[in-house]
């Protein structure tokens, strides 16, 4: 059987708190600068409405989603239409495990909110290669 | 006084993850929300919306929308007409840019000049609408913009009824609302309710003169039938 190429990165991007602009960040920081040839980024909205594209990606790569709240909007939504979901994370948790200053800010995060988006970045490209890597590649790592 | 909403107006932005103009349409709604017209606007959060959030798609049902989005598939703009309900109007930030003659931002992070340029014309763009959203008048942008029909013109999307008062014909603004905390409240279609119903209709209008007798008769009847019908 044979590895995906790629994962599709979702991110909640809610717009009412910095929690949520933190996905955002997380999201482009991996898909822009970390793993950039592995990952696929689609948008939250155009799934929920059944974009085909949108829906292609998603059933075509297993989905990272990211999400800012717990009501976990991307991971429900992705689900719904058909993803499958190689790891759901929520900032809320992820935030807890790495203490630090709070983010503030939704227009423009803090520092903190930086610092811990590309955190959670670091980690999920982890999560990228193991879910891309060729089996023996994946059995060693 | 019955408890209706107090109206301001709901910003849906698309927040597209994909391009630019999607950051542009997050950051003008955020702009407008804090710096712009603080206290009489709302930003709807987008995925809650689609994601079923009952909360954010009450709001839509009850306050003029207007929705912002990067590009021609309008997301933030369909998705408020299919989970809620029309918006006021709908802006896409693509299209605003053509007709200003604007170079089109070109970072997902719109840290850019060209971005933040967009941003400033996207959100004094919606700054207007809202504007014109809360004193009622037609949006000046886009055809999908008049108030739905059935609706009061304010364009808060509250329903208008039309009673007959002594044979004559009246528009009463946001009486399903009102008669549907009456019900909730347990009140019977009595001569009492019908003193307190229009006490609370005429917070919300401006009636025409007849007697109170005539009114709360209109008043108990139409709420009677309201109790019967089980709603609106």
């Amino acid at each position: 059987m044979s590895h995906p190429e790629k994962c599709a990165i979702v991110a909640c991007s809610g717009i009412g708190k910095p929690l949520g602009s933190v996905t955002r960040e997380a999201a482009y920081v991996l898909c822009d600068e970390l793993r950039p040839t592995k990952t696929v980024l689609v948008a939250l909205s155009k799934v929920a409405l059944e974009e085909p594209d949108a829906l292609e990606r998603i059933r075509a790569y297993p989905a990272i989603t990211i999400d800012g709240c717990q009501l976990n909007c991307a991971s429900k939504v992705v689900t719904q239409n058909g993803g499958t979901i190689a790891r759901e994370v929520s900032v809320v948790d992820f935030y807890r495990t790495h203490k630090g200053p709070r983010p503030e800010g939704i227009a423009e995060l803090n520092e903190s909110g930086k610092r811990l988006a590309r955190a959670l970045a670091e980690e999920l490209a982890r999560t990228v290669d193991s879910v891309t890597a060729e089996p023996e590649e994946a059995s060693r790592g | 006084m019955v408890d209706l909403p107090e109206r301001k107006a709901g910003i849906v932005a698309c927040s597209c993850e994909e391009l630019p103009e999607g950051t542009v349409a997050r950051l003008a709604a955020l702009k407008v929300l804090h710096e712009l017209r603080p206290g009489k606007t709302v930003t709807i959060c987008l995925p809650l919306f689609l994601a079923g959030g009952k909360g954010d798609r009450a709001f839509a049902r009850a306050h003029p929308t207007i929705t912002v989005d990067g590009c021609g598939k309008r997301c933030a703009a369909r998705g408020t007409e299919r989970y809620s309900a029309k918006p006021y109007a709908s802006l896409v930030v693509n299209d605003l840019l053509a007709e200003k003659g604007l170079v089109a931002p070109t970072g997902r992070h719109a840290s850019d000049e060209a971005s933040r340029r967009a941003v400033d014309v996207t959100a004094e763009r919606l700054a207007t609408l809202v504007d014109e959203a809360l004193a009622g008048k037609p949006a000046s942008t886009l055809p999908a913009s008049s108030p739905a029909a059935g609706t009061c013109s304010c364009g808060s999307n509250l329903p208008t009824t039309h009673v007959a008062v002594e044979g004559v014909p009246v528009e009463m603004f946001a009486l399903p609302l009102i008669f549907k905390q009456f019900r909730e409240a347990g009140r019977s279609p009595d001569d009492a309710t019908a003193g307190e119903l229009l006490e609370a209709v005429r917070v919300y209008n401006a009636l025409p003169p007849a007697p109170d007798a005539a009114l709360r008769e209109t008043l108990r009847r139409e709420f009677e039938a309201f109790c019967r019908r089980g709603g609106p």
